[in-house]
């Protein structure tokens, strides 16, 4: 696997969501491809100095969310079929956190709706212009 | 293989009390890392479970079954002092492993030896406190184990001999050892470490798996308008377990459903609220922080 996954033990994020963060983000980027083998469980555990367990438990939720397949005795392979709408889905799962976020400090430090809405409309005007 | 299952531990010293009532189950193959201030009982727990201290109360299983003199043979420990002979080299040691334990494996230790960088022809009072620790984990390693007790197996160590020794615990744990440690280096039982203990004064304060604590644990911050505002019942809330007011801020430290706490202090009046993600080192300070202190904060903050 040519990526190189960086974990930060000290942070407050578990490291299993890292792991599994950084495998996703890999296959959205295209830098782990379809059909792609991902390290054993043990040598992702000692590339990254952590527990063994905790990489089976990201492995484990990858395939749940079908971003990888795991074949008995083979290995752990990033799925072919399905890369893009996974992808997709995992991508709206990070932005809808950040914008539920920033619309909650908004409103704490005490916007109205409409406030929050023209400042929305504006990020979006911002970022799209070149696009339109 | 096996697991270790401490019960109801309890060992005092005439009247003090060392460890109190402290129970932990450790799966089998599961890396397992004990933390807790200075004097708090990590040693004394070791010793109980190898049968070098007597407990005053409660039992040690392993796989069920209570210590008897064959188990040591499928335990390798390291404790927190070096209890190398000084007179003799390294090889002499090995050599000793090698008659005393049916598994040790010559080939293995020395490789590992090399690894960490320790000339086995030397004697140990030559090796520096990181050298010796350093011999002490090669040589129980060696062991091929089913259980490893490692008090502190990295003090003294370098950077990258640390991160040599949490590999192989992880090894170890890979081939399905069971491995039960204490560091004051929280950044290695963070990564290393599938589960924690946190040993107060003797006692259990806080146990789970690494990930699910921090996942759950959270400080819940707001700004109220005024420093005259009521926390109704707040301090009372389950899911809170401590409280500190500085002024108009409020921070809840929270166990659970820090989104529900949030939405309280908001309707509360609160504003710029936040929820902020700890590490295993904010979460074993609270978890360790004086009661009474910690009682003191609470009575405050509903004043």
């Amino acid at each position: 696997m040519p990526v190189v996954l960086t974990v930060d033990p000290r942070s407050g994020v578990p490291i299993y969501l890292q792991v599994i963060e950084q495998i996703k983000r890999s296959v959205a980027l295209g830098v782990l491809a379809a059909g792609e083998q991902l390290p054993t469980v043990k040598q992702l555990a000692l590339d990254l100095t952590i527990n063994p367990n905790t990489v089976s438990k990201a492995y484990r939720e990858l395939e749940r969310d079908g971003v990888i397949e795991t074949a008995p005795g083979r290995g752990s392979f990033v799925r072919s079929n399905g890369v893009s709408e996974t992808t997709k889905a995992a991508a709206t799962d990070v932005a809808r956190d950040a914008i539920a976020a920033a619309v909650r400090e908004a409103k704490s430090i005490g916007l109205s709706a409409d406030e929050i809405r023209s400042l929305a409309s504006a990020a979006i005007n911002r970022w799209f212009r070149e696009d339109a | 293989m096996s697991t270790i299952s401490i019960k109801n531990l309890r060992k005092t010293y005439g009247p003090y009390i060392a460890i109190d009532d402290f129970s932990i189950e450790i799966p089998q193959g599961c890396v397992y890392g004990l933390l807790g201030p200075n004097g708090a009982g990590k040693t004394t727990t070791f010793k109980c479970a190898l049968g070098l201290a007597r407990q005053s109360a409660g039992i040690v299983l392993y796989d069920g079954a209570p210590l008897v003199p064959e188990t040591l043979e499928h335990i390798a420990y390291v404790p927190e002092r070096s209890v190398l002979y000084d007179w003799m080299t390294v090889a002499e040691h090995i050599e000793m492993q090698r008659r005393a334990y049916r598994k040790f494996s010559v080939s293995r230790a020395n490789e590992l030896l090399l690894q960490f960088g320790v000339d086995a022809r030397k004697r140990v009072r030559a090796l520096s406190k990181g050298m010796r620790t350093a011999t002490m984990v090669a040589l129980a390693i060696a062991r091929e184990s089913d259980v490893l007790i490692l008090d502190e197996p990295t003090s003294g160590l370098d950077p990258i001999n640390q991160r040599h020794v949490l590999n192989l615990i992880i090894n170890e744990s890979a081939r399905g050892a069971t491995v039960l440690f204490s560091s004051h280096q929280i950044g290695q039982v963070e990564r290393a470490a599938e589960r924690i203990a946190v040993i107060d004064r003797g006692r259990l304060a806080l146990e789970g798996a690494v990930d699910d604590l921090k996942a759950d644990r959270k400080i819940v911050e707001g700004i109220f308008p005024s420093e005259s505002f009521t926390l109704n019942g707040l301090a009372s809330d389950p899911r809170i377990t401590r409280i500190d007011r500085n002024g108009r801020i409020v921070r809840a430290l929270t166990s659970h459903d820090a989104q529900d706490v949030l939405a309280r202090l908001e309707a509360l009046g609160a504003t710029g609220l936040r929820i902020v993600d700890l590490n295993l080192e904010d979460i074993f300070v609270y978890a360790v922080a004086p009661s009474e202190a910690t009682a003191d904060v609470v009575e405050a903050a509903q004043s």
